[in-house]
This record gives structure tokens, sequence and C-alpha cells, in this order.
């Protein structure tokens, strides 16, 4: 187990800077997703932590550490591949034991640490069998079992879900969270989708063109998005957003957007400033009159809650709601915003307004 | 939609059944030689009246100045087809791997230089190829023919392997490579047994190159006791009443071998020849 900490990291490819100054640490034990669209460099800097890539500027730290001119076979870390990079001339207890024969290990040692990562992932009767035999969701327990065996300070997960379908990725997210608890290894873990990112972290690193949007527990970045990026990027369906401009002059502090006026709490917001407003779906609710007024485009019900898509002016926003409420395409509604929920940002700089 | 199948078929029958006469007759005339007797060989007729094996009993004693070295020369040909389909596998392999997996500096270079050999007609190579061997001081040695078809051989066998080796995926190198693997030991636990149908292949095209090849052999080697059974079939030619029924045996013979080895390695050679063909 070991600390990690990146110090104003920067990458170039050829011209091409993707990575423009990253630092943030890592506590022993931490389970940190890295998460953003793709092309963020949240896989370039995975690497890097790897050994897979150069490092263009600035330093790694494994332990304290610099790792930044150490092989990776040497930096004490495991990685799980996207595409698993099981070794498919190999039975799978070979493939977990691979690291410990190139590293002559004894016998009963890698036969010790094989058996007990087969405990773990339950491989036990797969042992003999070789991955083209495997489903998929096995090959992303070997490929697991194979980073356990090291016993290494940091495991990387490289969006090692991303090949899987929808409900086993839903098993393995389980899977590999249970695993951080019980073994409490440093975890680094690269994913673009957000769901993953709010289930499994301890902290989420949000990242967009190469820069660090946010750091933060997900609760933190879901509660109190620093920026506009985050607030849509954190939370599904997305935050709803509409452009407008803060009225304080006249009665009930408001946003004047799309046509309504967007009730604010007391704080943030200068008379007259052009602001992004955000609230979530799940803060809207509808209301029987009075508020801001829609008309519903589609119901979307899931079981235990209910989406609506409202047209509110020329803009569109989503409520959701735990009931099923008796509302048809077409109808109009009000909706109640809780002003307490709302978040607003500067509509140039897309920051976070703060009272 | 079954007619469309008997059609389908239909059409697929016409093309294979001239391509099978095709493929066939030469066959058919050898055998027809081979069983023959001397007298009846040029008799034309379909078959022969008394089939006999009295000709394959000559060729396996040696018993005609033509065959005094039968034995050696097919040991010969084998020696050099089988130490040249294993140089070039070593060469290409390894040139592969460099090019293809470590991404050395110039890669792309040397592919381009070996798809470059191809414009040049072997035919066109053979005096100056003659010159070099001469200048090495191995002429009349087995050794220059082995060299000159491993040099023919190996441009091809590099692009294949390589392509071949591009379709690893990439993340089973750098799998190895956290799992503490040496470029060498990647070659030799992860590379090597996973390239196996592709180098199969690519062996078996270098050592039936050279067990066919004549134009080289006839240039680089001259005594009766190196050359291989190829140029020793020619030979027969040299004098005015060749005896065809000897000379058609010896060369059913020589075709036997080729045909077992690609008959045993048959499934890597489609799989491992086309697998290199496109690149996907």
């Amino acid at each position: 187990m070991a600390s990690v900490s990146f110090k104003n990291i920067e990458k170039s490819f050829g011209t091409t800077k993707v990575i423009h100054g990253i630092g943030f640490d890592i506590v022993d034990g931490e389970f940190v997703v890295l998460v953003g669209p793709s092309g963020c460099g949240k896989s370039t800097l995975l690497r890097m932590l790897a050994g897979l890539e150069e490092i263009t500027g600035g330093t790694i730290a494994i332990d304290g550490r610099v790792v930044n001119d150490v092989e990776s076979k040497d930096r004490d870390i495991a990685m799980v591949f996207q595409s698993y990079a099981l070794y498919p001339h190999m039975t799978v207890a070979d493939n977990m034991a691979f690291s410990l024969k190139l590293r002559k290990a004894d016998a009963a040692m890698i036969a010790e640490r094989v058996n007990r990562a087969s405990k773990i992932l339950n491989l036990d009767p797969y042992l003999k069998r070789f991955p083209r035999e495997l489903s998929g969701g096995q090959r992303q327990r070997v490929a697991m079992g194979r980073a356990i065996v090291r016993d290494p300070k940091v495991f990387l997960f490289d969006e090692p879900l991303s090949n899987l379908d929808a409900k086993l990725r839903v098993a393995m997210r389980a899977e590999i969270k249970a695993l951080h608890q019980r073994l409490k290894t440093t975890t680094v873990y690269v994913t673009h989708d957000q769901v993953e990112a709010m289930t499994m972290a301890d902290r989420i690193v949000v990242m967009h063109d190469g820069r660090i949007e946010q750091i933060g527990t997900p609760l933190d970045l879901y509660d109190r998005p620093g920026n506009l990026f985050v607030a849509q990027f954190i939370g599904s369906p997305a935050m709803n957003v509409v452009s407008g401009t803060v009225r304080r002059a006249t009665g009930r502090a408001h946003v004047e957007a799309a046509g309504a006026q967007w009730p604010l709490d007391g704080s943030p917001g200068a008379d007259g400033q052009a602001v992004t407003y955000g609230i979530r779906p799940e803060h809207l609710t509808l209301a029987g009159s009075g508020g801001v007024p829609g008309e519903i485009i589609v119901v979307e019900p899931t079981g235990a809650e209910t989406e609506l898509l409202i047209k509110v002016g020329e803009e569109q926003v989503i409520l959701r709601t735990h009931g099923r409420p008796h509302v048809n395409p077409d109808e109009k509604v009000h909706l109640t915003v809780d002003p307490a929920n709302v978040h607003l940002f500067d509509r140039g700089t897309g920051a976070r307004l703060t009272a | 939609m079954n007619l469309r199948k008997v059609t389908t078929e239909a059409k697929l029958l016409l093309i294979g059944i001239p391509v099978l006469i095709w493929t066939m007759l030469p066959i058919y005339h050898l055998v027809l030689f081979a069983i023959s007797p001397k007298d009846q060989a040029m008799g034309g007729q379909l078959w022969p009246d008394h089939p006999t094996l009295h000709n394959f009993e000559v060729v396996f004693k040696q018993q005609h100045h033509y065959l005094n070295f039968f034995w050696l020369q097919m040991w010969n040909s084998l020696v050099i087809a089988v130490a040249t389909g294993l140089i070039t596998l070593m060469v290409a392999t390894g040139a592969a791997f460099a090019i293809s997996r470590l991404k050395v500096r110039g890669g792309r270079m040397a592919m381009n230089l070996a798809l470059l050999t191809y414009f040049i007609p072997a035919a066109f190579l053979a005096v100056p190829m003659y010159k070099t061997m001469g200048v090495y001081g191995i002429l009349n040695n087995q050794w220059s023919l082995i060299l000159a078809m491993v040099t023919i051989a190996t441009p091809y066998a590099i692009w294949v392997l390589k392509q071949a080796s591009d379709k690893l995926p990439y993340e089973l190198d750098e799998a190895a490579k956290i799992d503490g693997a040496s470029p060498l030991q990647l070659f030799r636990l992860v590379y090597l047994p996973l390239m196996t149908p592709s180098l199969v292949a690519v062996g078996t095209y270098a050592l039936l190159l050279a067990w066919n090849e004549y134009l080289y052999a006839f240039l680089l080697l001259s005594s009766e006791r190196d050359i291989t059974l190829g140029v020793a079939l020619g030979n027969f030619l040299a004098a005015d009443d060749s005896p065809w029924e000897l000379l058609m045996t010896t060369g059913l013979l020589y075709a036997l071998p080729p045909a077992a080895i690609y008959y045993t390695f048959k499934r890597y050679m489609v799989g491992g020849l086309t697998a290199g063909a496109v690149k996907s």
C-alpha cells in the first residue's frame, strides 16, 4: 500500500499538448477515480503512472519515491486493462502466476498466492481453463486476479468494465469495490462513466481537456459542483441548465430565463449579472399553479421513478419524481423549484458563484 | 433461394472442374511415365498395358548414371530447404518483433525496403548474387544457395509476420511489461507462442521456396555431389536420348515431400498466410 503524488504533470505527443500541469495527491488506501469525457487525458495520466508513457514534465511519486525514470516492472504496480489483456496461450492459473514466475518466486509461494486470489475471486473451478473458454466477467476477474497475486502498492484500472454488458457491469462494480474494501490497496481507476465514478470512488478527479476541473468526494461533486462542466458531467440525467439574468431590484430575487422567473435563495449573483442557472431534475416538482410554467413533451416512467421532459419557453428541462404523476404530453404544467438546491454559474467563465 | 444455391454451386463447379483438370494433368503424366516400361512411355496410351514399379527400383538403387547420387541429392535438397526455412524464420521473426512490437526506429523504412525488393525479379539478381557469393568465396558451397534463398524469402516473410504480429493486441505487451517481462522474455514467453501458426506458415513457405528452386541452385552449385535434386533433374535433359520414364519417376519422388509438408501444415498455411494478407 502506498500514497501517490502527481506534481505539475505535463504530457505532449509531438507538438500536441494533452495534459497541462496536473497535480494532486492520493493517500494510502484510497480509491480514486479519474473521470472525464474521452480525450480528456485520464487514461494518459494513468499510463504515465504505470510507466507505459513517458512523462513530459513534472514528477510522479509512489510512496514518496519519484518514479519518472523507474521502469514499469519496478514501480510495484499492477494494472487491469479494458481488454483484460490475458495471455491467450496460458491457463487462468498460469496467467495469474506469470508475474511471480518472472520474478523467480518459489513454487510454493506462487501456488499459495494464486490460490488465495482465486478464492477471493471465486475462480477455483476455472484455474485450468484458457481465457477463450471464459465469459467476459470471468476474464475480468482473472485480470483482477493477476493484479492481486502481485500484492502491489497500487492497483491501476483502465476502464475495466467498458467491455461488459450493462448487468454484468453493475455486478463487477460491486465486486471491485468489495475487493478494495477487503484489500485496502491504493487504487486509481479510470472511467468515462460518471455512475461508476460516483458509486466506487472515495474521491473523484474530474478531468476535461487535460486539466482537472474538480477533485472531491462523489457527493461533494454532486452537491457543490465547482463549475458548469462538473455540474453537467456528474449526475444522470444531467443537471438542467438555463441561461438568464439575475434580477434583484424588484420583488423576490430571481433569474429571468426562458421567459420565466426562476427563484433564487438570497445568496449569490449581482443584479443584472449574466448567469447559467442550474437545477437537478429531482429538485423540480410539479405544482398546481405558480412557479415556472411549462408544457410536457415526453413522459418516461421507469417504474420506481418517472422522468418528465418539459418545455419551458425555448428551453427543455427534465423533472424526476418518485411518484407516477398523472400527466400527459402537451399538458400545461407548473414547476416549483427548491431555491436551496439552485446552482448558479457565471455565464462567461462557467465558475460556480458563491455568496 | 434454393435455386440461387444451385446456380452458385454450378458456377463453382464450372470453375472448379477445369482447375482440377488443369492441375491434375501434369501429375497424371508424371504417374503415367513413372509406371510405364521404357518402351511404352511415349506410346501415347492413357494407361500402360503392364504397369510396373521397375522405374522406382532403378531410381532407389541408383542404377543409372544420371541417378548415381539420387539419395545424396535428395538429402542436399532437404538440408538446404530446412536450413533456409529455419534461418528465414529466425531473421524474419526477429525483424517483425522489433518492428511491430518494440517499434524500433527505421522500422517503417525497413518494411518499405522489404516491399521494394519485390519489384526486382529474382532472375535479375542471379548474376549479382553469383558475383557476391564469389566474393564471399562460397561458390559451389551449399551455404551460398542457403544464403541466397534466405535473402529471397526473408522480405516476404518479414512482411507477413509483421502484419500478423500487428494483430496481437498491444495491451498484451504492456501487461507483460508491467508483470515484469524484459523484451526477451516478452519475445519468448508471449510473442512466440502466439505467433506459432504464422511461424509455421512462413517457415513452410521458405522451405518450399528453397526446395523448388532451380535457377539459383543451378548457378551456385556445380559438383554432382553438392547439387539439389531439382538441378539433377535438369541434367537429365543434357542427353539426346533422355530417360523420360526415370526423369518422371524422380520428379514424382521429388514432388512428394512438399506435398507431405503442405498437407501436414495445411491448417496453418491457409490461416497464417491470409492472416497477414489483409490489413484489418
